[in-house]
């Protein structure tokens, strides 16, 4: 009977993936709605096809068995005095609490409009499922204290790169006497830096995964795929540039500037649509890692460190992501639109391509950061640069606070839900366990 | 809903470039009441006060439209301080220029022969002053877009250096002017003099407060 532990932790996936569509993906697309780029209905497209594909092509097809390895699943395992299949059952409770634990927690920040990391959501749920079941030693501390540093060092990583990046960009061209001419000269290097950063991204993000077994795809020759890419979205762009403000040079000041930030308009679409696929990519397995992990241990009757993850189970997440961005992202997409109207295409490519490249190199480094926490980062980034003309410090701060609380809160209701369900499940998971083995 | 978009406030310099428009259509009427009064149509000098008080409540409006963009949480690209100090230097041009239209309902005053020359030369010196204040302000929005740096900053804070000199012209001329008032001290009343007095101090108000206010604007891009 296991199938009816895998419809429920499924079900629960699901409703994982829906929050993650109704709460994240607005904000990866913010910019290019906020800019006008993209209409609401076109974003909501291209961000669920960015997301979809993100997360079925790119997303980590073998994931942790707990997110992050926030816990050790042997040391729940090696507990004293467990029944036959205690360990395994306790795990399936715990993973379905957690995962319920964070989609009721996101759902909660969806719903009182708070930026929230899926990611910590999740890893906040699991280390307090770890806590109640087999103790504080259980829970990677040191994993958490990354987490705990990732708070600061993503906004402000963020925050410096896109001010760099702005800086670079308002300097060069909107400082200039004749910004027209000077975009024209300028443009082609950010469009390098742009897509070397993306397909860098992209590859590294998992790329690697799905074509498993390519010997040729060491780092050495990523680099070189990226640069290849990269040299030809240049020239491309070169030419574009050319065509779009050749002849603008002698327009007035204010016009010009109005010109230059149009040719920026497709270049924010691509950059927000990274932004989405990137973030379909890595957090997916938010939603189907805890899934992945029930269905081995049916599978198997181990409690493993690493499994695979189906296809199907990807893209039950990345359907499940589509979903939420559909009947309920499509709201929050609509409101942003309309209410940053203050941020021009040029500001978006900087914080889109500060977050993007802030990312990379912290997946890198193996920090779990959040896309979210990054991206707000980088527009304060941008406001410090003296980019926007009003930030509300308040919110900012409002945001902050939300971000400390979501490790802990999602860690409280997972507590509460999993000494729930090991009291009055219990038996009946182990049952289930113990009768999916034998079959 | 999404607590991101909140993150961003309302620009406050679209309306501020409405604000100094309108303040500098105030400033406008200023001429067309000298007109009237040299040609001693009171009714006329009436219709003109309704119109100059109609813009500087209209011009408050917008001011107020501004303050409503600028609560204290927000983190702009320039000084909070000096941009309510600009704002409080265009409402005071508005408010000289009203005053200017009530000091001529008052009395039923002639314009002397032997100052309406200067008189109509330091009008339009005050408009001078404040044109080119508004050539400045009106480039706000492209400020804020070139992040109050580049040439585009240079352009403006150029016009601005032009503005002080502008102010300091307006202010011999003033000078000159009362000189020549207080000269005809035996054939015009006492009463008439004060007059002038007024309406001269009146119009160097609108100037100086036109220069401070392009001092403030300097200090936002040079923040």
């Amino acid at each position: 009977m296991d199938i009816i532990i895998i419809a429920t932790i499924a079900l629960l996936g699901l409703y994982m993936a829906w929050n993650i569509g109704a709460n994240d993906v607005a904000n990866s697309m913010a910019d290019a709605v906020g800019s006008r780029a993209l209409s609401v209905k076109q974003a909501v497209i291209a961000a669920g096809i960015c997301e979809f594909s993100g997360a079925v092509l790119v997303g980590s097809h073998v994931t942790d068995t707990v997110r992050k390895g926030i816990v050790d699943p042997a040391a729940l395992a090696s507990l004293p005095n467990l029944l036959q299949g205690e360990a395994a059952a306790l795990f399936i409770i715990g993973m379905s609490a957690a995962l319920l634990a964070a989609a009721l927690w996101l759902n909660l920040a969806t719903w009182t409009g708070m930026p929230v990391s899926t990611t910590h959501s999740i890893v906040g749920a699991v280390a307090g499922f770890g806590i109640v079941a087999a103790g504080i030693g259980a829970v990677n501390w040191g994993k958490m204290g990354q987490i705990v540093a990732s708070w600061f060092i993503s906004p402000v990583a963020g925050g410096i790169t896109a001010f760099i990046i702005f800086k670079i960009i308002s300097k060069l061209i909107l400082g200039q006497e004749q910004p027209a001419r000077a975009a024209v000269k300028v443009t082609p290097y950010i469009v390098f830096f742009l897509f070397m950063v993306v397909t860098l991204a992209t590859i590294y993000k998992g790329l690697t995964h799905v074509i498993k077994g390519v010997e040729w795809l060491t780092d050495m020759n990523t680099f070189l795929i990226a640069l290849g890419i990269s040299a030809l979205a240049t020239f491309v762009s070169k030419v574009f540039v050319k065509r779009k403000l050749s002849g603008k040079e002698s327009l007035p000041l204010a016009q010009q500037l109005e010109s230059v930030e149009e040719v920026y308009v497709p270049f924010v679409i691509i950059s927000s649509c990274a932004v989405a696929f990137a973030h379909g990519a890595n957090d997916v397995a938010n939603s189907v890692g805890p899934l992945a992990a029930v269905a081995n241990i049916l599978k198997t009757g181990t409690v493993g460190m690493k499994v695979p993850v189906p296809l199907w189970i990807l893209m039950l997440g990345g359907g499940g992501i589509v979903l939420g961005l559909a009947t309920f992202g499509y709201k929050v997409m609509d409101t942003v639109g309309t209410k940053i109207t203050e941020i021009t295409p040029s500001r978006g490519v900087a914080a889109d391509i500060a977050a993007t490249a802030t990312v990379l190199v912290c997946t890198r480094l193996k920090l779990p950061i959040s896309t979210t926490h990054v991206l707000v980062g980088a527009i304060m980034g941008i406001g410090l640069a003296r980019g926007l003309t009003g930030i509300d410090s308040r919110i900012a701060k409002k945001i902050f606070k939300s971000w400390l609380i979501t490790v802990p809160a999602a860690a409280i209701v997972c507590i509460v839900l999993f000494l729930l369900g090991r009291a009055f499940l219990l038996d009946f998971v182990r049952q289930l366990v113990l009768a999916a083995r034998i079959a | 809903m999404n607590i991101i978009q909140e993150l961003f406030g309302k620009s406050p310099f679209g309306p501020l470039v409405e604000h100094t428009k309108k303040v500098h259509e105030c400033v406008e009427v200023i001429r067309p009441l000298m007109e009237a009064l040299v040609n001693e149509d009171y009714d006329e000098i009436h219709r003109l006060q309704d119109r100059v008080s109609r813009l500087e409540y209209e011009a408050d409006t917008i001011k107020h439209n501004v303050r409503d963009h600028l609560p204290r949480r927000y983190f702009m690209p320039v000084d909070r301080v000096d941009l309510e100090r600009f704002i409080s230097n265009q409402d005071t041009i508005a408010d000289k220029a009203q005053d200017f239209a009530v000091i001529l309902t008052l009395r039923k005053t002639k314009l002397h022969p032997a100052v309406m020359d200067k008189f109509f030369g330091f009008v339009d010196q005050i408009f001078q002053v404040t044109g080119t204040l508004l050539t400045a302000a009106v480039e706000l929005n492209n400020l804020a877009e070139a992040s109050f740096s580049g040439a585009e900053a240079k352009v403006v804070l150029s016009l601005l250096k032009g503005l002080g000199e502008e102010e300091w012209k307006a202010d011999r001329m003033a000078r000159s002017l009362s000189k020549d008032v207080y000269s005809l001290e035996k054939e015009l009343d006492p009463i008439t003099i004060i007059f002038y007095e007024k309406m001269i101090l009146t119009l160097g108000a609108i100037a100086n407060a036109a220069e401070n206010a392009g001092d403030m604007l300097r200090i936002m891009i040079l923040k």
